[in-house]
């Protein structure tokens, strides 16, 4: 299993919070290895994040939450 | 990144979306889903360029750009001064030479300085030519308010385009119909002015709107300029609209079909030059009710234009006097709630749609 996690988008801040703005990956997909997974924003900055690996995903968080870098947001199995 | 993603496995999305057999699909937003569009074209024809104010590093300020001067690199994606006449006017010059450009004009409300490249030039070459000098380029631009970005900002103006003989006009409301409509629009030989809503952008930073991410078609995805689509099949009233109201057309109809008030058929224009006057009139025919939802100015525009379609081929196929959920003739206000005044909610919709079967 793997953590897909919150990514780092300011390095000077690595600590702001940021919002999950977009999951393009449904639950329970079958996704693939650089896959569009999710889109979150720091303030006016989004950022893609992209799948670790292939597998099928389980979704930890929701849209809309509110979350720092490092946080877990889905798991690919 | 590559963008050939044919070996993924197709993602589960809205079943009308996808026919029997349905090519395999990704799920984007309709920024991500233009962008894609543009490179796959930029990829199979070097001809294809992109140039416009903060298309490059920036990636447009609507994301319609995003990530290509990295793919592409500084001479096939240019950011250019703030000189509308100056870059649309290089842009019509490289389509008459033979490449085939998309110019990004970043809001629609900014024609007013460089109209005369546009209607001028790019609109009347090819008949001034006597059809000898083709100008195959896209003029891309952002539309529409809901965001409190003022009078300046926030118009839709596609009735202004339409109203000039020359060039083609297509409005998408969805991601697959935004690349399907780009494809085709820079594979065109004639001007086409793509014109993509900012509320159906799919922006973290805007509304969010579900409509507004669906699965997009991962290989060769054309939508033919000109054809209508039926959002929403019905049989008590025809809703005919277009853009980000196609959005608000379907959530009011999901509302009035639950609670058994209509049966509401909506057909999203996708284009209006050339305007799919006979998709209009089949679903009129059927149903005898006709309301037009428009985000641009009311009078002088697109939905005087259906009606007088209508009147032209047969006005009797109409049960009842046609409603029309449009802007009133003001500039688009900056205060939300005057705003939300103007602008075809839908709530205006929904009373309208109620109007046509439950007259008072």
């Amino acid at each position: 299993m793997t953590d897909v996690v919150f990514p780092v988008i300011s390095q000077s801040d690595p600590d702001a919070e940021g919002t999950l703005a977009t999951w393009f990956a449904e639950d329970g997909a079958v996704v693939a290895e650089g896959d569009l997974l999710a889109e979150v924003a720091v303030d006016k900055v989004d950022m893609e994040v992209v799948a670790p690996v292939a597998g099928t995903i389980t979704l930890i968080e929701d849209e809309g939450a509110v979350l720092r870098a490092g946080a877990l947001i889905a798991t690919i199995d | 990144m590559s963008i050939d993603t044919t070996q993924q496995p197709a993602t589960e999305g809205d079943p009308a979306e996808q026919p029997a057999a349905a090519p395999a699909t990704k799920r984007l937003n309709t920024a991500k889903a233009m962008v894609e569009a543009i490179a796959r074209e930029m990829e199979r024809d070097e001809d294809v360029f992109v140039l416009g104010e903060d298309v490059g590093a920036y990636g447009g300020i609507f994301s319609s750009t995003t990530g290509l001067l990295d793919r592409f690199g500084p001479e096939r994606v240019m950011d250019t001064p703030i000189s509308e006449t100056g870059f649309i006017g290089a842009a019509i010059g490289a389509a008459t030479e033979g490449m085939r450009p998309i110019v990004e004009l970043m809001f629609v409300d900014f024609f007013g300085v460089c109209m005369d490249q546009i209607y001028n030039h790019m609109a009347k070459i090819h008949f001034e030519s006597g059809g000898n000098v083709k100008v195959p380029m896209v003029l891309m631009t952002a539309v529409g308010g809901g965001y409190s970005d003022g009078a300046q900002h926030s118009q839709c103006l596609w009735g202004t385009f339409a109203h000039l003989p020359g060039m083609k006009v297509v409005v998408p409301s969805n991601p697959a119909d935004a690349a399907g409509l780009m494809t085709a629009a820079i594979r065109d030989d004639n001007p086409v002015v793509f014109m993509f809503h900012k509320g159906i952008q799919g922006l973290p930073w805007m509304a969010k709107n579900k409509r507004s991410i669906g699965p997009v078609p991962t290989g060769d995805h054309v939508v033919e300029i000109g054809k209508a689509a039926t959002a929403r099949p019905g049989s008590d009233v025809t809703v005919v609209t277009l853009s980000l109201s196609v959005h608000h057309a379907l959530d009011v109809a999901e509302e009035l079909a639950a609670d058994g008030t209509a049966d509401v058929e909506v057909i999203d224009l996708r284009s209006i030059v050339p305007l799919d006057t006979e998709a209009i009139i089949e679903s009129v025919t059927r149903t005898g009710h006709l309301v037009i939802v428009d985000e641009d100015y009311q009078s002088f525009g697109l939905s005087g234009e259906i009606a007088a379609r209508i009147a032209e081929h047969d006005p009797t196929i109409l049960k009842a006097p046609i409603s029309r959920v449009a802007v009133p003739d003001v500039p688009i206000p900056y205060a939300r709630p005057l705003e939300y005044t103007a602008l075809p909610t839908p709530a205006r919709i929904k009373e309208a749609i109620i109007g046509q079967v439950a007259p008072a």
